[in-house]
């Protein structure tokens, strides 16, 4: 590995602090030095990529990802895809994600048991080329809620999408077995979803009795619980049990928020407002019409969310971007659509809705103090962009526009080099 | 897709004839131009065509592996390769199939997978752009008999997961299995006609009845599938020829009854012996318990110089040897396959220009695509190499993946030829200076 010194950039550190020129010294896998003038450090011995005043910011955290989701437009049809090509499909996407600038990504969920684990194995031992990760299991639910995708007449387990629980027993035994395989979060779908017939996103439908013995399991072997929880009693529910990253939280009420501002130094948001977008406006061609996701419940939904998010955004919770890319209608890669999504219609600044993707970014990844920032000693996540996110957000998902991306300290997208540029056209 | 024009080569053009200077032009996948450039003559400039300079190095086709395991994971025993879980074994397939291109293979015919859908899967998502990987051809598990080799089930343990191949008794099961696979969309079937030493049946032993066989070749030509056959002993190499299975496995046993009919047909069959196997188990896998005494007492010694005597034999008689074989063992990885071409000149007495026409003239039809492929010549498929010094007059650094400086399939670039202007200067600090513009 060999060092590399970027001159000449803008630094947007991540923090929320105002960007600024200087320079940055990377050696091995972590930022030595960080210059801030326009004189460039030392590069003794460095590659030296001149920036040219683009901007270097640190990599990207996706707060909810799905890499087995196979942009499908329904559950189903992602739970059909046989097994092998299944996990060929999650290493694509695992790879395509580091390649898009998300250097770090929060698994929510996979769509068979060992998917998550097998790629965040495979990442790590250097098999192949993908985002820092953290597995999560199947989507754990009950019988006829979200995930269960068995149909009456073939009630066998391999049909289902998450995993079937009933009880507080049979939940600790599921719970039990994803450890056993190695996930590092245990999902949990605590509420409904408008995607689902009979269970829509205000529906509540686990007991406390089963999510406590969740909730113990996971507490045992130092692990973590996420969970989908769309209706305000889920994320009281959620909150009663002491888990710490709630998915959407669309609905709340005040005692919710109360409850939520409470926990604000421990509690994360992630919304994954994208998907309630894309299902309002953008779903046409997969059969979901705009009067249809009204009907469904998505206007409401919609309307709801903005308001609740607004309300912990002022109220200090840490709202984190990301969720549910991999359908049809909310395809993987554009994620960043929602920094975007935050600032129109959540009231963030820019500089508020980038410090979601970075410096929160690191807390969830549980590295708080070495990831999500451009600091001294932290880790090289870097994102080198042509332009300024600040002043348009939309470049962060146009890959043109992302130069260069740097996991670890060594480039997973080595920026275009000037000299092979005229080698091209001599040619 | 850019045009490449490769000049300043030596043309190893794949049919026999002494290499030459030349010029050769890639436009799409397939090779559009070739122009001999010795005695001062120079070829006509090329507009809009990205140009490389070979500087002298040996241009040849890519070479076809003959018997190929993606799924074999570099385990000492059929059990290890069998327990990988069916994630991560893809997951392994996926680097293996690279890994194969890297070294120069651009084509491969798969042997059988360790698992009921990995090669189907492997040339699929080569295919449709998820992975890289060579031309691949798709095996089934190896078919076997209770007991034979692949039956990898313990007495107390008798679920059919736990074995390695798939297992059949009888016409009417070897029909089901054939047709599952072919449902799953394999381009081959394998099946175990004769044993194996180191799995407790010798390779002298055969283990299919007549009718067994009969049934799968009838079933696999119904689908339009070839068969492909582990053919240790004469009296399967002999079973092989006279139900038409194309592809003899190993043949190592033969006697001049079998040689006769081989020699008859010798146009219909293509024979893979797979000496990697018997030399290295024979003398290379002390480290896994396999000591030379060990392997003596297997039978191994005395296979490996039957298979040498066996394989003369055919050279002579005009029957077409391919290279590749049972890499993916402990003692056999994968990447080192080129080491058939050495095996070949070694010790069955071909010239380096046979070796290197086994992994390339005749890898044409054994991928089933015919003259398209294994051939330096106008309209053939793209599939180059760029090889760094003489391979005719050191077969052995085919071996050397410093040495193969480019890998070309269908027309792109698997491994670029390292840039001049790339190589990292001798002196002074910064070592590189690479300025991005805006």
């Amino acid at each position: 590995m060999s060092d590399t010194l970027f001159t000449n950039v803008r630094i947007l550190d991540g923090t929320g602090a105002n960007p600024y020129i200087g320079s940055v010294l990377v050696q091995g896998n972590r930022i030595r030095q960080v210059g801030r003038s326009t004189a460039p450090i030392s590069p003794s011995g460095a590659t030296v990529i001149d920036g040219a005043g683009a901007t270097l910011m640190p990599g990207m955290t996706e707060a909810h990802t799905h890499f087995s989701w196979n942009d499908a437009a329904d559950l189903a049809s992602i739970q059909t895809m046989p097994l092998e090509e299944h996990v060929l499909w999650t290493a694509k996407v695992a790879r395509n994600y580091l390649q898009a600038g998300f250097t770090s990504c929060l698994g929510a969920a996979c769509a068979k048991p060992r998917l998550d684990v097998v790629v965040r194995n495979a990442i790590n031992s250097g098999q192949i080329p993908g985002p820092r990760y953290l597995a999560a299991s199947q989507e754990i639910t009950v019988p006829g809620g979200l995930g269960d995708e068995m149909p009456p007449h073939l009630p066998f387990p391999d049909f289902s999408f998450g995993q079937v629980v009933n009880g507080a027993e049979d939940m600790r035994r599921v719970v039990r077995m994803f450890l056993k395989y190695g996930v590092d979060s245990i999902k949990i779908n605590l509420s409904g979803d408008n995607f689902v017939p009979g269970a829509d996103a205000k529906t509540t439908w686990m007991t406390d009795a089963e999510v406590a013995a969740a909730q113990e399991e996971v507490r045992m072997r130092g692990k973590r619980i996420i969970v989908h929880a769309r209706s305000c009693a889920s994320v009281k529910q959620a909150l009663r049990h002491g888990i710490r990253l709630i998915y959407h939280a669309s609905f709340t009420d005040t005692e919710a928020l109360d409850m939520l501002e409470a926990a604000r130094d421990e509690v994360f948001v992630a919304p994954g407002i994208g998907i309630l977008w894309a299902l309002l406006w953008e779903s046409e061609r997969w059969g979901v019409s705009h009067a249809k996701a009204v009907d469904m419940g998505y206007e409401e939904e919609w309307a709801a969310a903005c308001e609740s998010l607004k309300a912990m955004h002022k109220r200090g919770v840490r709202v984190l971007f990301g969720g549910d890319y991999g359908f049809a209608f909310n395809p993987h890669y554009q994620n960043a659509r929602d920094l975007e999504l935050f600032v129109k219609h959540l009231g963030f600044t820019p500089m508020e809705a980038i410090r979601c993707a970075t410096l929160y970014g690191g807390q969830i990844m549980m590295r708080p103090d070495e990831l999500g920032a451009i600091k001294e000693g932290y880790l090289a996540d870097l994102l080198l962009i042509d332009g300024d996110p600040l002043a348009n957000l939309s470049i962060l998902r146009d890959p043109k526009r992302i130069l260069a991306v740097m996991k670890d300290g060594v480039f997973a997208k080595a920026p275009a080099i000037a000299s092979q540029r005229v080698w091209e056209r001599a040619a | 897709m850019a045009d490449v024009l490769f000049t300043n080569v030596r043309i190893f053009d794949g049919g026999g004839e002494a290499p030459f200077a030349g010029d050769v032009l890639v436009q799409g996948n397939r090779i559009s131009r070739i122009v001999k450039t010795g005695y001062g003559q120079r070829s006509p400039p090329v507009l809009g065509a990205t140009t490389v300079d070979g500087a002298g190095a040996f241009l040849m086709p890519g070479m076809v592996e003959a018997h190929t395991h993606f799924s074999w994971n570099d385990q000492p025993s059929l059990d290890a390769i069998q327990r990988m879980p069916p994630e991560e074994h893809i997951l392994w397939c996926a680097e293996v199939a690279k890994k194969y291109l890297d070294m120069g293979w651009t084509s491969c015919v798969g042997a059988a997978a360790a698992k009921p859908r990995l090669d189907v899967v492997i040339r699929n998502a080569i295919n449709d752009g998820t992975i890289v990987g060579p031309r691949y051809l798709a095996a089934s598990q190896e078919i076997t008999v209770p007991g034979g080799l692949g039956d990898t089930t313990a007495p107390h343990l008798p679920q059919h997961e736990f074995a390695f191949g798939a297992i059949v008794s009888g016409a009417e099961e070897m029909r089901r299995c054939v047709r599952m696979f072919a449902k799953y969309g394999v381009d081959s079937l394998k099946i175990n006609l004769s044993g194996e030493s180191i799995t407790g049946m010798p390779g002298e032993m055969s283990q299919f009845t007549e009718d067994e066989v009969r049934v799968c070749v009838e079933e696999a030509k119904a689908w339009g599938k070839r068969v492909a056959a582990h053919a240790r002993s004469a009296w399967s190499v002999k079973q092989c020829i006279k139900h038409g299975i194309e592809v003899i496995y190993h043949a190592s046993f033969t006697d001049e009854e079998a040689l006769d009919m081989l020699e008859a047909h010798k146009f219909e069959h293509f024979v893979a012996p797979g000496l990697a196997w018997l030399i290295n188990t024979s003398h290379h896998a002390s480290k896994w318990g396999l000591t030379p005494e060990v392997t003596k007492k297997m039978g191994y010694h005395r296979e490996l110089e039957a298979a040498i005597e066996s394989m003369k034999a055919m050279r002579k008689r005009g029957i077409r040897i391919l290279p590749g074989g049972d890499y993916g063992f402990a003692w056999t990885p994968h990447g080192t396959n080129a080491k058939d071409l050495e095996y070949f000149v070694k010790y069955v007495g071909m010239s380096t220009m046979e070796a290197l026409l086994s992994a390339t003239a005749w890898g044409g039809p054994m991928m089933k695509m015919g003259k398209q492929l294994g051939y330096i010549r106008e309209g053939c498929l793209a599939d180059i190499l760029l090889v760094d010094g003489d391979p005719l007059a050191d077969i052995t650094i085919l071996q050397d993946k410093a040495r193969i400086l480019a890998v070309m399939k269908d027309g792109e670039f698997h491994r670029a030829p390292p840039v001049g202007e790339a190589r990292p200067l001798r002196t002074g600090a910064p070592a590189t200076v690479n300025r991005w513009a805006a």
